[in-house]
């Protein structure tokens, strides 16, 4: 019986790969919303402008104190309400950039706080504007603190990308899913899924590993 | 939209969403202390020298941390039965996050006995402590200051993973949204009661971790 | 060329500037002292809008400091500071620290730019170091490329903030015969320093300040050897004695 299914899983494998492509994708794109938002919110939430800061916090607030899971619903079921209809893929793509970026902002945020005070005000008293103190002077240094618990925030993002598959979304999660129904194999099917995670996702946390010992260092 | 908020229907589904968040918690505690166990063995696995204890804690570790928790579900949900495990769905969710918390609970202890300086231990072997004193009066006390707060982060973390296990079936807070909507198709009443819910208990837990960063800043201090 | 016109601030209840009247011509050198948390820093530090003002009124050559609508840029790029702690960017080297300025506020060509700072460095005595990074650099080291960093801008008032009193004491002098070579080819000065010695050998006027207020100013001469009041004296011979 096994080897029934397991023969009727290798001739289905391609399917697999187009799970493991639409994840990157969705990865991809979110990565790169997500890090431009989370720097923009991040820089703000640094900032002095106390009711941006308010607003904000409050943004971030709900994020993290809610499931992934009942955002994506929010987005989907409750957003056609309010008259924008949206497919599942945008819907997911918007998901993950409400949610990720506002992870990204706490860390840019604190990154940002970490830099020492004299650093601005030695820029500052050199006549340099606000856009070119942070350009030239805070950002470059924050990166050391930032860029360990960003990369690790990667990697939760490649994660959070399986509980988009709620929403009908054939990424490589629902791509399990939807095997299983048909090879009744759950440890095969899923421990397949779970290497291509793993493929993905490993090198990644790697990489924050290493950063993290580096940045630690100098 | 908000003048179409239906205030009266979600006080007639009241007792399915108080029954849901009842669930959570019960699923929420009964995972992180589970957990909080399983992460000691794990961890007292991953730095001890004996090699057959060592790298079966860290391939553990690794795979959990590299693999999403909806992936470890299904894998438990839909694997176990074809291992003629027929165990219902409220233990299998349990089992998932329990197994999931309890990989970061290893990490999370490791860092903290980690963070207590070799020279303390150093002092604690000249003045002829044993294994086990040093353990209790040394690393112990400075470990916990390190460690308390990224616990109570995990708790908060596992409370949200807990809405997954709606997507088996589990009755929990966010299957009652997700009931509610088919029954009633009123979406948003359904699952911003529930995230109102969810963010009520992240504001507790999230004052009890600040809480327990400053008390326990303080008594690193000396 | 900086004027105090009843200045007044205060941290909360604390009165940190008590009515201070002062005047800083072209061309002299003030040296400020007093006790820690008499004001001393934070009147400086008010000239060029570190910090703010809530009475009174400040003017750079006359224009006045704390009115909204005050060029700042204009106005940091004729005032340079240097810090107690020197705050050197620590992710550039020691030229690009010095050409940043220039190049991106006053829009300098680069080439040009990087002459400038190397005459900078010449001046402060290290042409050597262009390419060391401030972590590989002494206290002293630090403190004259941070001299440098605020010359490149070509300023016309030079301001100081205690800027030997994070220095090992082998470094100090390395640093004050800087400052003296600065002070000979005419630049305006105001010191915040507990170096008395040079006090007496460069300073045109030396100000004692203590609990906000200004309590007493003179030439060194006068101030040192002749103090009018009794705090003054007290805090002289304090300095003086150890």
């Amino acid at each position: 019986m096994m080897s029934f299914y397991f023969s009727r899983l290798v001739e289905i494998y391609p399917f697999f790969f187009t799970g493991l492509w639409m994840t990157c994708k969705i990865a991809f794109i979110s990565l790169f919303t997500c890090t431009i938002l989370g720097f923009v919110l991040g820089i703000f939430r640094a900032g002095d402008n106390k009711i941006l800061k308010f607003i904000i916090g409050i943004y971030v607030a709900f994020v993290r104190g809610t499931p992934f899971v009942v955002q994506i619903f929010i987005i989907f079921f409750i957003l056609p309400e309010w008259g924008i209809q949206l497919d599942a893929f945008p819907a997911a793509l918007l998901a993950m950039a409400i949610m990720g970026s506002a992870f990204i902002c706490e860390i840019v945020a604190g990154g940002i706080n970490a830099v020492p005070k004299g650093q601005w005000e030695a820029a500052v008293s050199s006549g340099l504007s606000f856009v070119q103190q942070l350009r030239l002077v805070i950002v470059p240094q924050s990166m050391r603190v930032i860029l360990p618990p960003l990369v690790g925030q990667y990697v939760l993002l490649i994660k959070d990308t399986s509980v988009v598959s709620v929403i009908g979304v054939m990424e490589l999660t629902r791509v399990g899913w939807v095997t299983v129904v048909r090879i009744p194999e759950g440890l095969m099917v899923f421990s397949l899924v779970g290497i291509l995670y793993f493929s993905i996702s490993y090198p990644l946390i790697l990489l924050s590993n290493y950063l993290e010992q580096r940045m630690a260092v100098k | 939209m908000l003048t179409d908020f239906n205030f009266r229907i979600i006080m007639e589904y009241l007792p399915l969403f108080l029954g849901g968040l009842k669930a959570t918690f019960f699923i929420s505690g009964v995972s992180i202390l589970l957990a909080l166990a399983t992460g000691i063995i794990a961890c007292s696995a991953r730095i001890s020298s004996i090699k057959a204890l060592k790298y079966p804690a860290i391939a553990y570790i690794e795979i959990i941390r590299s693999t999403p928790l909806l992936v470890q579900i299904y894998f438990l949900y839909f694997g176990l039965p074809t291992l003629g495990l027929r165990i219902p769905e409220l233990q299998t969710g349990i089992l998932a996050l329990t197994l999931n918390s309890g990989a970061y609970i290893a990490e999370i202890i490791r860092a903290g006995i980690n963070a207590v300086e070799p020279g303390q231990l150093e002092a604690g072997v000249a003045s002829g402590l044993s294994y086990l004193q040093r353990m209790r009066f040394i690393i112990l006390p400075q470990a916990l200051g390190v460690t308390v707060p990224p616990l109570l982060g995990q708790a908060i973390v596992l409370v949200k993973d807990s809405a997954l296990l709606s997507l088996i079936s589990v009755a929990e807070l966010t299957r009652a949204g997700q009931i509610m909507t088919s029954e009633r198709f009123m979406p948003s009443e359904a699952f911003f009661t529930v995230a109102f819910f969810y963010m009520c208990i992240y504001f507790v837990l999230k004052a009890l971790a600040d809480w327990s960063q400053k008390r326990l800043i303080f008594r690193e201090a000396y | 060329m900086i004027e105090f016109k009843d200045v007044n601030k205060w941290y909360g209840k604390l009165h940190v500037l008590n009515d201070i009247n002062l005047k800083i011509e072209k061309g002299e050198v003030l040296v400020i002292c007093g006790p820690s948390g008499s004001g001393k820093s934070t009147l400086i530090r008010c000239i060029n809008r570190l910090e703010k003002i809530q009475k009174g009124e400040i003017t750079v050559n006359e224009t006045p400091v704390h009115t909204r609508t005050t060029n700042l840029t204009k106005l940091r790029a004729q005032v340079g500071f240097v810090f107690q702690q020197f705050h050197l960017y620590p992710h550039m080297t020691v030229l690009q620290n010095i050409m940043l300025a220039p190049v991106n506020v006053k829009h300098m060509v680069k080439g040009k730019a990087e002459e400038i700072a190397r005459e900078k460095l010449v001046q402060v005595g290290m042409p050597e170091k262009s390419g060391a990074y401030p972590a590989q650099l002494s206290g002293g080291q630090q403190q004259r490329v941070a001299i440098a960093r605020g010359l490149a801008m070509s300023p016309e008032i030079m301001l100081f903030d205690e800027p030997t009193s994070a220095l090992d004491p082998e470094m100090i002098g390395e640093v004050l015969d800087v400052m003296v070579n600065l002070v000979s080819e005419g630049m305006t000065m105001c010191v915040v320093t507990h170096e008395m010695g040079f006090a007496k050998k460069v300073a045109d006027r030396v100000l004692f300040m203590d609990e906000g207020k200004i309590i007493e100013t003179g030439t060194p001469g006068q101030f040192f050897d002749n103090p009018q009041t009794e705090r003054a004296a007290d805090f002289i011979s304090k300095i003086l004695t150890h």
